[in-house]
C-alpha cells in the first residue's frame, strides 16, 4: 500500500517498485500480489481504474482511498510495534 | 459508506461476472507483458523472454481462482455453476425429473393447501382490537366440559363480582320482524346488554352505543343498525339517526350504526337492540338461553379469569337453586369458535405431512439409484480435485432445484385446490371464525421452508452416499461394484419399507374414516329427511291465543295447497344443534313441583301434523290432532326412549306428568312415537317429551311441509298461502331437512374424502418406490439371470427369486405399517363412529389392498426379467 501512497500504479509497476525499494531483497511474485490487491480493493482500502500505461497498453491502476490511508497509518504503526518487538527478541542483548 | 462500497463491489463481482473476469484476465496479461519486456530489456530474444516470463508466472488459472476467492464470491459463483449444472442434468433425464417434480408438487401442494386453512382458521387472530383478550364465559355441568348457555341471573352476578373483565356482555339472537316496503320482513338481530361494543373493542361508526338506560324494561325501544343492513335498507344515509324502524309491535328509534363487518361469531347481525334486564330481577329476562362474551383486563391471564369465574360459580351454587350441579368457565373466543374445526385440520395436516414424507423417501431412493449410475461422473470429478463437501453441495443443489420446481407447481396447485375446497367444504373445514381463506405471504413462506427442508431431507442421504466414492476403484472397475451395490440395495430396501409402512398407515386411517362415514349415513334417523321443506316463522309477541291461532290458520291453509301431503311445526328443527332441556314430574310427586325431584328430559314444542310431515312413526296411542286445543285437557306425546326409561313396565299411555316450563300443567301422555336423532347422528336419542304448540304457544317455530315432489318447487306457493291468511307474517330461511342432514355429514364426508385421496396418492407414490427398486435390482441382475437361464434354471425359479426380493420388502412394510397404525390409533379416535379404532376389518382391508397392488408392481419387472433370452442378456455386457 505504501508503494501506491504517492501515485496510482499498476500491478506490474507495484511489483517492480517493491523490488527496487527493498533493494532486490523482496520479490513479490504475481501469485501473492494480485490476490492481495483484489482483497484490498474488496475491503475498500484501494480503488482501481483503467488507464493507458506508459507503453500504450491498457492497465489497471490502483490508488489508495481515504479509508486506505487511515488503515495504512494504523497498520504501519502496528507493524513497527511488532517488528521492533521482534528485533528486541531476536537481537543479541 | 465503506460497507456500501464493499457491497457494490461484491454485487459487481457477481452480477457483472464476465466483465470482472475479463478485467482479471487482462490485468494478468499486462503483468505477463511487463515480465516479457523486462527480460527483453535484459538481453533475451522475444521468444526466450516469453518462455522465461511464462515460467515465472506459473499456471494462470489457480491465480485467477485465488483472486476470485479474495473477492469472496467463490461460493456464490460455484452455487451458480451448480444450479446451471443441475438444470442441465435434470434436462438430460426428463423421465426422472418429471416423476420427481410431480411427486414433490403433489406433496408440497397438499401441504400448502392444508396449511392455508390452518393459517386462516387456527393461526390468524380474530379481527377485533386486542382480540387475544376476547373470551366466552359459559356454564357447564360439573362433570362435563360441554358448554351450556348462560342464565341471566348468573350473568348479573358475574358482572358484579368478577374483577378479571373490562366488560361483560350478555347476548341472544332472536330474529326481529321489521316492516319493509313489501310487508313484514324477518331480519337477524342481536339482543344485547350495552357492553357489547366495549367487549369487542369497536365503537359504533355512527351515533351512540347503548346506555344502561336503554336496558330498563319498558324503555328499550331503540335500535342500532348493522353496517350491511344500513347500506341495504338506507343506502348508507347518515341522516338515519333519530328515524324510526317500524316493527309489528311498535317502532324503534335508530340511535347508531354498528362498525363495518361487526361480526359476532360467524354472522353480522342486521340490527342490535338493547336487552331489557333488571339487576334486581334478572330472571324476568329469561332462563338459561344466553351467550356471554367478555374482554379480559390487560394483564389478566385466561387461567386467572377462569379460576375467578369458577370460584364465583361455586359460591352461586350455594345461593341459587338453578345453579345446582353447574359450574362456569372462561374460554378464549377464537379457541371456542374453532373448537370443531381444529381436530379435522390437525388430522389433515398430519396426513399431508406423511404424504410429503413418502414423496421424500421415494425421491431419496430414486436419487440413490441415480447416484450409483453417476458414480463414474463423481469419480472423475473427485480425481480432478473436487472435495467431498463440494460434491455434496452440488447434489443438494440438484435436490433444491428439483424441490423448488416442485414447490412452484405445488403453489399453483394449492391456489386452485384451496379455492375448490373453500367452495366445496361450505365452512366445514373453517369453523366459525368467518375468516376468508386465501394463500398469503405466510403460506408462501411456509412453502419455501417446507420445500427447502424437503430437499435436504431427500437429498442429503443420497448425496453423502454418492460422494463417498473412491475414484480409483470406481474408474478401474467401471460399473460392477458388487459391494457398493449391496450396501446401496440395503439402504434403499429400508427406504422402501419405510414408505410402504407410511402409505399403509394412511390407508388404514382412510379406511376408518370411510367406514365411519358409511356408518353415519346408515344411522336410522327416525324420520324421513327427503321431500321435506322447512321455513322459519317468527310469531312475534302477540298474545298466546293469537300465536296459537295464527299457526292453526297457516296449517289449515298450507295443507290445502296442491302438492302438500302433510304440514306441521316444531320449535327447533332436528340436526340444527338446538335443543331444549327441561325436567318433569310424574303425577305422584308433581304437587310441590320440587326442582330437586324433577327428572331430566328433552322437550320439543310441535304442532299437529309434525309427525306426519317428518314421517315419524307413532308406536302407541295417537299423535296430536285438531281436537287438542287450549280449552281441552292438556296432552303430551313422548318418544320411545322416554317410555322405556321412565315407564319400563310399558304402561305409559294415560299416565299424567307435569313438564317444567311456562304455563305448566299436568298433561296426559296420549301417544308414544319412534326415537329421532335430534342433536346429531353420533349421540343416542334422548328421552323427549313433545308439547303441543296449541296449548303452550312459543314465539318462534318452523313450518315443516312434506310435498309429493320437488319440495323447493312448492316453496313460493306455500309462502303465498301463508300470506293469504297472515299477511304480516314474516317467513325466513326456506330450507330442506335433507340439507340439514348434508350439513351434518359435510365435515366427516370431506375429511374422509380428503384423507382417502391423500392415501391413494401415498399408495401411488410408494408403488413408484417399490417398482423403481425392483426394476433397478432386475436391471443389475439381468446378466446373472442370463447365466442362470443358460445353465438350465427354469423361468419360474428366476421369477420367484426376483419376486421374492420385492415381496419381502412389501410385506415387511405392510407389517410395519399395520403396527404403526395400531400404535397411532388414538389419533383417529375422535373421528370414528360405529367401529372401534382397532377395527380388524379396516386393518386387514388396508393391508390386503396394498399387498395386491404392490405385488402387481413387483411382478411386472420380475416377469420381464425372467423372460429374457439368455443370449441377449449375456451380450448386453
Amino acid at each position: 500500500m505504501r508503494t501506491i501512497a504517492l501515485e496510482p500504479l499498476h500491478g506490474w509497476a507495484i511489483a517492480q517498485r517493491i523490488r527496487a525499494i527493498s533493494k532486490d531483497q523482496l520479490r513479490v511474485g504475481q501469485s501473492a500480489l494480485y490476490p492481495a490487491l483484489h482483497k484490498l480493493e474488496q475491503q475498500g482500502w484501494i480503488e482501481a481504474e483503467w488507464r493507458v500505461s506508459e507503453k500504450n497498453r491498457r492497465a489497471k491502476y490502483y490508488k489508495l482511498t481515504a479509508a486506505g490511508r487511515k488503515a495504512l497509518k494504523v497498520e504501519t504503526a502496528e507493524w513497527e510495534r511488532l517488528s521492533s518487538a521482534i528485533s528486541l527478541v531476536v537481537k543479541p542483548a | 459508506m465503506r460497507w456500501i462500497n464493499k457491497f457494490r463491489l461484491r454485487v459487481r463481482s457477481v452480477v457483472r461476472r464476465n466483465r470482472v473476469e475479463r478485467e482479471l484476465d487482462e490485468e494478468l496479461q499486462f503483468h505477463l507483458h511487463g515480465l516479457i519486456d523486462h527480460y527483453v530489456a535484459s538481453g533475451l530474444s522475444p521468444t526466450e523472454a516469453r518462455q522465461h516470463a511464462l515460467r515465472e508466472m506459473g499456471p494462470i488459472e489457480p491465480r485467477k481462482e485465488e483472486c476470485r476467492d479474495a473477492r469472496g464470491t467463490a461460493v456464490i459463483d460455484s452455487a451458480r455453476q451448480d444450479v446451471g449444472y443441475a438444470l442441465r442434468t435434470l434436462r438430460k433425464s426428463p423421465g426422472f425429473s418429471a416423476v420427481a417434480i410431480l411427486s414433490l408438487a403433489i406433496g408440497i401442494g397438499a401441504n400448502t393447501t392444508i396449511f392455508t386453512f390452518v393459517n386462516a382458521v387456527l393461526l390468524t387472530p380474530l379481527r377485533y382490537p386486542g382480540s387475544d383478550r376476547l373470551v366466552v364465559i359459559y356454564e357447564h355441568k360439573l362433570n362435563s366440559a360441554e358448554p351450556l348457555a348462560v342464565h341471566p341471573v348468573n350473568f348479573v352476578e358475574w358482572r358484579v363480582r368478577a374483577r378479571s373483565f373490562e366488560a361483560l356482555a350478555l347476548l341472544q339472537s332472536p330474529p326481529l320482524n321489521v316492516m319493509g316496503r313489501d310487508g313484514a320482513e324477518q331480519v337477524s338481530r342481536v339482543l344485547t346488554t350495552p357492553e357489547v361494543f366495549q367487549v369487542f373493542g369497536i365503537p359504533p361508526s355512527l351515533g351512540r352505543s347503548f346506555s344502561n338506560d336503554d336496558t330498563r324494561p319498558g324503555n328499550n325501544n331503540v335500535v342500532i343498525l348493522g353496517y350491511g343492513f344500513w347500506q341495504r335498507w338506507f343506502a348508507g344515509d347518515p341522516s338515519v339517526l333519530g328515524r324510526q324502524l317500524v316493527t309489528p309491535d311498535g317502532s324503534l328509534t335508530i340511535v347508531g350504526v354498528a362498525p363495518r363487518a361487526f361480526h359476532i361469531g360467524l354472522t353480522e347481525p342486521d340490527v342490535l337492540t338493547p336487552m331489557a334486564i333488571d339487576p334486581a330481577n334478572p330472571a324476568a329476562t329469561g332462563s338459561r338461553a344466553f351467550e356471554c362474551y367478555g374482554r379480559l383486563r390487560a394483564g389478566v391471564s385466561l387461567a386467572a379469569a377462569d379460576a375467578e369465574v369458577e370460584g364465583i360459580a361455586t359460591a352461586l351454587r350455594q345461593q341459587y337453586q338453578i345453579d345446582d350441579g353447574l359450574g362456569a368457565s372462561v374460554s378464549d373466543l377464537h379457541e371456542s369458535l374453532v373448537r370443531d374445526a381444529r381436530p379435522g385440520l390437525r388430522l389433515l395436516m398430519a396426513v399431508v405431512a406423511i404424504v410429503l414424507a413418502i414423496a421424500c423417501v421415494n425421491l431419496a431412493g430414486l436419487l440413490m439409484a441415480r447416484g450409483v449410475a453417476r458414480r463414474g461422473e463423481f469419480a472423475v470429478r473427485v480425481a480432478l480435485g473436487a472435495g467431498r463437501g463440494r460434491l455434496i453441495r452440488q447434489l443438494v443443489i440438484e435436490s433444491l432445484t428439483l424441490s423448488f420446481f416442485g414447490a412452484a407447481i405445488g403453489v399453483v396447485a394449492a391456489y386452485w385446490s384451496t379455492q375448490a375446497l373453500v367452495a366445496r367444504s361450505a365452512g366445514s373445514l373453517t369453523g366459525a371464525t368467518g375468516e376468508p381463506i386465501h394463500l398469503d405471504v405466510r403460506c408462501l413462506l411456509f412453502t419455501l421452508v417446507v420445500s427447502a427442508a424437503t430437499a435436504v431431507a431427500f437429498g442429503l442421504l443420497p448425496a453423502s452416499q454418492a460422494s463417498r466414492v473412491d475414484p480409483q476403484a470406481v474408474l478401474r472397475e467401471q460399473t460392477r461394484g458388487a459391494t457398493a451395490h449391496r450396501r446401496h440395495y440395503r439402504v434403499r430396501g429400508i427406504l422402501v419399507v419405510a414408505e410402504v409402512a407410511l402409505a399403509v398407515v394412511l390407508l388404514v386411517g382412510a379406511g376408518m374414516l370411510l367406514r365411519s362415514l358409511t356408518n353415519l349415513t346408515r344411522v336410522k334417523l327416525g324420520f324421513q329427511p327427503s321431500g321435506t321443506l322447512t321455513m322459519g316463522l317468527f310469531l312475534g309477541t302477540e298474545s298466546p291465543e293469537m300465536r296459537s291461532a295464527v299457526v292453526e290458520q297457516i296449517l289449515d291453509r298450507v295443507e290445502r295447497t296442491p302438492g302438500v301431503k302433510a304440514a306441521g311445526t316444531i320449535q327447533f328443527l332436528p340436526l340444527r344443534g338446538l335443543t331444549c332441556g327441561t325436567g318433569f314430574w310424574p303425577e305422584a310427586y308433581a304437587a310441590g313441583a320440587d326442582p330437586s325431584r324433577a327428572l331430566p328430559t328433552e322437550c320439543a314444542l310441535i304442532s299437529r301434523g309434525y309427525f306426519a310431515a317428518m314421517m315419524i312413526p307413532i308406536l302407541q296411542g295417537r299423535g296430536f290432532d285438531r281436537g287438542d286445543r287450549m280449552s281441552t285437557p292438556r296432552v303430551v306425546v313422548v318418544n320411545h326412549a322416554f317410555a322405556k326409561r321412565y315407564f319400563p313396565d310399558g304402561r305409559v299411555l294415560g299416565q299424567r306428568i307435569l313438564v317444567q316450563g311456562s304455563n305448566q300443567a299436568l298433561a296426559e301422555i296420549v301417544g308414544v312415537v319412534g326415537d329421532v336423532h335430534h342433536t346429531g347422528l353420533t349421540s343416542d336419542p334422548a328421552p323427549t317429551v313433545f308439547l303441543l304448540h296449541a296449548q303452550t304457544p312459543g314465539y318462534i317455530t318452523n313450518l315443516v311441509v312434506r310435498t309429493t315432489t320437488n319440495p323447493l318447487g312448492h316453496a313460493s306457493a306455500i309462502i303465498r298461502a301463508i300470506h293469504e291468511v297472515a299477511p304480516t307474517q314474516a317467513v325466513s330461511g326456506v330450507g330442506l331437512v335433507e340439507r340439514d342432514l348434508e350439513r351434518v355429514l359435510a365435515r366427516p364426508r370431506l375429511q374422509a374424502i380428503l384423507v382417502t385421496a391423500f392415501a391413494v396418492i401415498a399408495l401411488a407414490l410408494s408403488l413408484i418406490g417399490v417398482y423403481g427398486l425392483i426394476a433397478y435390482v432386475v436391471a443389475l441382475r439381468t446378466h446373472e439371470v442370463g447365466i442362470r437361464l443358460a445353465l438350465g434354471a427354469t423361468r419360474e425359479t428366476v421369477f420367484f427369486d426376483l419376486f421374492g426380493t420385492g415381496a419381502r420388502l412389501v410385506f415387511a412394510g405392510v407389517g410395519a405399517g399395520v403396527v404403526i397404525a395400531a400404535l397411532l390409533r388414538r389419533v383417529v379416535s375422535t373421528f370414528v363412529f360405529g367401529i372401534t379404532t382397532g377395527d380388524p376389518i379396516t386393518y386387514l382391508a388396508a393391508a390386503l389392498a396394498f399387498s395386491v397392488v404392490a405385488i402387481m408392481a413387483i411382478s411386472l419387472p420380475a416377469r420381464r426379467a425372467s423372460r429374457v433370452e439368455p443370449i441377449i442378456a449375456l451380450r448386453t455386457e
